[in-house]
């Protein structure tokens, strides 16, 4: 399964419908893996191959939502946020499209080989080249237009400034799809591209629910504006299918906020002021001590922040350096 | 006519005596040097020749031979120089036999008849007294090595002149020409050890590097310590040697005999006093980090023996280079074998390594390291993994900015922080009684439980740390051990949750690279 090589145009029934509508559709796929079916609803997630631990975990939880709820994730299968997205999405046992910019026989980046390996199984690999097309550095933003062409909505979850994420933005706006970006913080400069986005009026990705619920609207009105008036059938019971599932996940979230893990215990009070001095991004054992409102030695420090990872309240990243968890 | 005359050559730091045997006989005039020579003392035939004739004795017309025994044993070195001149003259009767009786000779002749100074001095000297030998003649240049030995008259010649008057000289006129040059060893060791080192209250900063590089020296652990450049490793590093605890009489012979071996003992330098440092540029090649060559000379490692040896910039080494040092970080000596014999030489150093965290040395600052994954993993990579696993403790550094610099208090004074290590060494001489070990840091994971053994409350919590941190089996000995130097520096009968947790604060990076 998987090993084989298929090649569709938009003459064959299985060519993804939501390319046929794009400009400057694809004259043909290469395919290995499933080929995904044209209903459900499938989501882009984009962003920065080195990006910062807030941006992994950001992905990796989008990608495990997404996966659980049977939402298809389309990535370029990079390393940082496409890899990590869509490699959650398969963990999570949803299904997810690699769009290549080689040929489908070749794992570009190398590193990916896992992801590559699993995504043949368990999802699909597309490319426009032919097989034994070497990566090449021109055809990835090129690739990228089937990227957001096979999504329903494009999330980006960290870009610096002049990114090639923002390509793909561009492209996806052009087709008209929805773009929702994930904040940063403006002293980050692996979210400037996102914080412009923001800035110029994309939606801002809050929860995972309003994703989820943005998307049921979007399809209301896809099938609205298309009058697929055979389908509707089709389209209610995976509406009523999509709620159902929107609301056993709310409630087995505990309220909203997906974006944390459960909180396992307390943090014992003398331990308080450090933990609330730690920060997602990893920050040296000095920069912590300045933030803390009473005097400590390093050391002391040192031994209090080690009890706060036990307890898994915080996280040393290297040697020196410590980032916290909720 | 016939004589013998006693000398010694090295092997390692040791010695073995050989006696160079001289016969004069009537036939073609020819002089013959034979017993498995190298070149240099092959030509020592023309220096001896010229010198004597210089020196007033002409040798005689007839058939010459000297051999130096053991003759299956391979000579080096122009230290037989000296001993040939004098077995020559006793052969031909210029100097009575009695007077060569029980008395080592040792030193290069100049064709003037200078006697010049060579290596490996102390360590023949010393090795001489087990060998029945009264009195040592040695060069001027190298006397005050001699010197250090008791039990043993030594007496510098500084030409063959001075020697031959001395040796034809009747009792006490002698003495005056070449006196008996005695140093108290211990007493200028006491006068020596007061010699400035670079102190660690000069760091200004950097806490947990400090306190790593003292549990470290505590314990006889090794450190490596990451950082962006100029963070202050190096100094860090420099200032180490000055917290171990002082060298003892035994250990400063060890350390001097292999800087007399090395031929590194600076003039009228007797005795190191100082621990020492060794700081290898990264492309150093395997034969002069460990020793080597085809007459094998001590390395970096055996140079830096009872002192540190720090690697900066880790992983620019040679694999190769970094690989050798297995053998000697885990026996505490290193073996080299060359065709002509094996030599031992002692490597019971500290490894103190240092390197930037990634290529650029930001990392993890993600506003500053552009580095990929990909790269920072390469980067750590390089670092052999059965190094890092004879590591133990591992500090961070980071930049520290002007404003802190000026304003950071004072650190601790070198002096401070080597009273307690003195005082933890002096635990774990206590426990490691009668055992192998000497340190905690040489404690292996099998009798991690004899020496590192804890409390009920200690055990949970340790068992709490394993799984919650995700450690290795390795790095829970490693934090056990770490964590008993903690406890003893803190003078802890029993090692404690406090000591557990700030051992695992450094525990070695190489848990993060996984």
């Amino acid at each position: 399964m998987g090993e084989e090589i298929r090649f569709i145009t938009p003459f064959e029934k299985e060519y993804p419908d939501r390319l046929r509508n794009i400009p400057d559709a694809p004259s043909g796929l290469y395919v290995r893996g499933k080929l995904p079916v044209n209903k459900g609803v499938s989501v882009a997630v984009i962003g920065a191959r080195d990006c910062s631990d807030y941006g992994k975990y950001v992905a990796e939880h989008l990608g495990a939502f997404l996966g659980r709820n049977r939402v298809t994730v389309v990535s370029g299968m990079a390393r940082g946020i496409d890899g990590i997205s869509q490699w959650a999405a398969l963990e999570a046992g949803g299904t997810s499209i690699g769009v290549l910019g080689c040929g489908v026989d070749i794992c570009y980046p190398a590193g990916n080989r896992v992801l590559f390996n699993r995504l043949l199984e368990q999802g699909t690999i597309f490319s426009e080249y032919p097989p034994g097309t070497p990566p090449r550095a021109m055809n990835f933003p090129v690739r990228n237009r089937i990227v957001s062409g096979l999504a329903d909505a494009v999330v980006v979850i960290e870009a610096r400034n002049k990114s090639g994420t923002l390509i793909t933005v561009d492209m996806a706006l052009e087709q008209g799809k929805e773009v929702f970006v994930v904040p940063g913080r403006v002293t980050d400069r692996l979210s400037d591209g996102c914080n412009k986005l923001i800035k110029q009026g994309a939606e801002i990705l809050v929860s995972p629910e309003e994703l989820l619920e943005e998307l049921q609207k979007l399809k209301e009105r896809t099938e609205e504006r298309g009058g697929l008036r055979g389908k509707a059938g089709d389209g209610k019971a995976q509406e009523r299918k999509l709620q159902g599932q929107v609301s056993q996940e709310r409630k087995s979230d505990t309220e909203s906020d997906t974006w944390l893990e459960e909180q396992s215990s307390e943090v014992p009070p003398e331990l308080c002021d450090l933990y609330h001095a730690l920060d997602f991004y990893p920050q040296s054992v000095e920069q912590i001590v300045a933030r803390l409102p009473s005097d400590i030695s390093l050391s002391q420090a040192a031994i209090q922040l080690i009890q706060l990872c036990i307890d898994k309240k915080a996280v040393q990243v290297s040697p020196g350096y410590f980032k916290g968890m909720q | 006519m016939y004589s013998t005359v006693m000398t010694g050559a090295l092997q390692g730091v040791s010695a073995y005596p050989v006696s160079v045997e001289v016969d004069v006989s009537p036939g073609l005039p020819t002089l013959s040097l034979v017993g498995s020579l190298s070149q240099e003392v092959r030509e020592a035939k023309e220096r001896v020749c010229v010198a004597l004739r210089n020196a007033g004795f002409h040798l005689p017309a007839g058939r010459i031979t000297v051999n130096l025994s053991p003759a299956n044993r391979r000579k080096e070195g122009t230290a037989f120089d000296l001993p040939i001149a004098v077995g020559l003259l006793a052969a031909m009767d210029r100097i009575p036999g009695k007077r060569v009786e029980n008395t080592l000779f040792l030193g290069e002749v100049g064709l003037d008849g200078e006697i010049k100074g060579v290596s490996g001095v102390l360590p023949i000297v010393r090795e001489a007294v087990a060998w029945g030998v009264e009195q040592c003649i040695v060069p001027a240049a190298n006397v005050l090595e001699g010197a250090l030995i008791s039990g043993i008259a030594v007496r510098g010649a500084a030409s063959l002149q001075e020697l031959f008057s001395f040796l034809l000289s009747e009792g006490g006129e002698g003495e005056a020409l070449l006196p008996v040059v005695r140093l108290d060893a211990e007493k200028l060791f006491q006068e020596k050890a007061v010699e400035k080192v670079p102190d660690f209250s000069e760091v200004n900063g950097q806490e947990t590097a400090k306190r790593g590089a003292e549990i470290a020296a505590a314990g006889f652990h090794n450190l490596l310590m990451v950082g962006p450049p100029g963070a202050g490793k190096s100094m860090i590093a420099k200032r180490i040697p000055g917290i171990l605890p002082p060298l003892t009489l035994e250990e400063s012979l060890e350390v001097t005999s292999v800087f007399s071996v090395a031929g590194l003992l600076r003039e009228g330098e007797t005795l190191a006093t100082k621990r020492p440092f060794q700081s290898p540029h990264h492309s150093v090649s395997l034969p002069a980090l460990v020793g080597g060559s085809t007459i094998p000379k001590p390395g970096m490692i055996s140079l830096a023996h009872r002192g540190v040896l720090f690697l900066d910039e880790l992983p620019e080494f040679q694999r190769a280079a970094l690989d050798s040092l297995r053998q000697p970080l885990e026996e505490r000596e290193i073996h080299i074998a060359r065709v002509n014999g094996t030599v031992t030489y002692p490597s019971n150093f500290m490894l103190v390594c240092a390197m930037n965290p990634c290529p650029c040395g930001f990392y993890p600052d993600r506003n500053r390291c552009r580095c990929t994954e990909p790269q920072i993993r390469r980067y750590m990579g390089k670092v052999s993994g059965p190094i890092l696993d004879r590591i133990d403790l591992c500090v961070e550094l980071q930049t520290v900015d002007i404003a802190s610099l000026k304003n950071c208090n004072k650190g601790e004074s070198s002096g401070r922080i080597r009273e307690r290590i003195v005082r933890a060494r002096k635990i774990q001489k206590e426990r490691f009684r009668g055992t192998k070990y000497q340190f905690n840091g040489d404690v292996e994971a099998a009798d991690m439980e004899i020496f590192c053994a804890l409390g009920e409350k200690e055990q949970q919590y340790m068992d709490q740390l394993y799984r919650n941190l995700n450690l290795s089996a390795r790095a829970y000995h490693r934090i056990l051990k770490v964590a008993r130097t903690i406890a003893d520096l803190a003078e802890a009968e029993q090692i404690m949750v406090e000591h557990l947790l700030e051992a695992s604060f450094y525990r070695p990076a190489q848990e993060y690279w996984q």
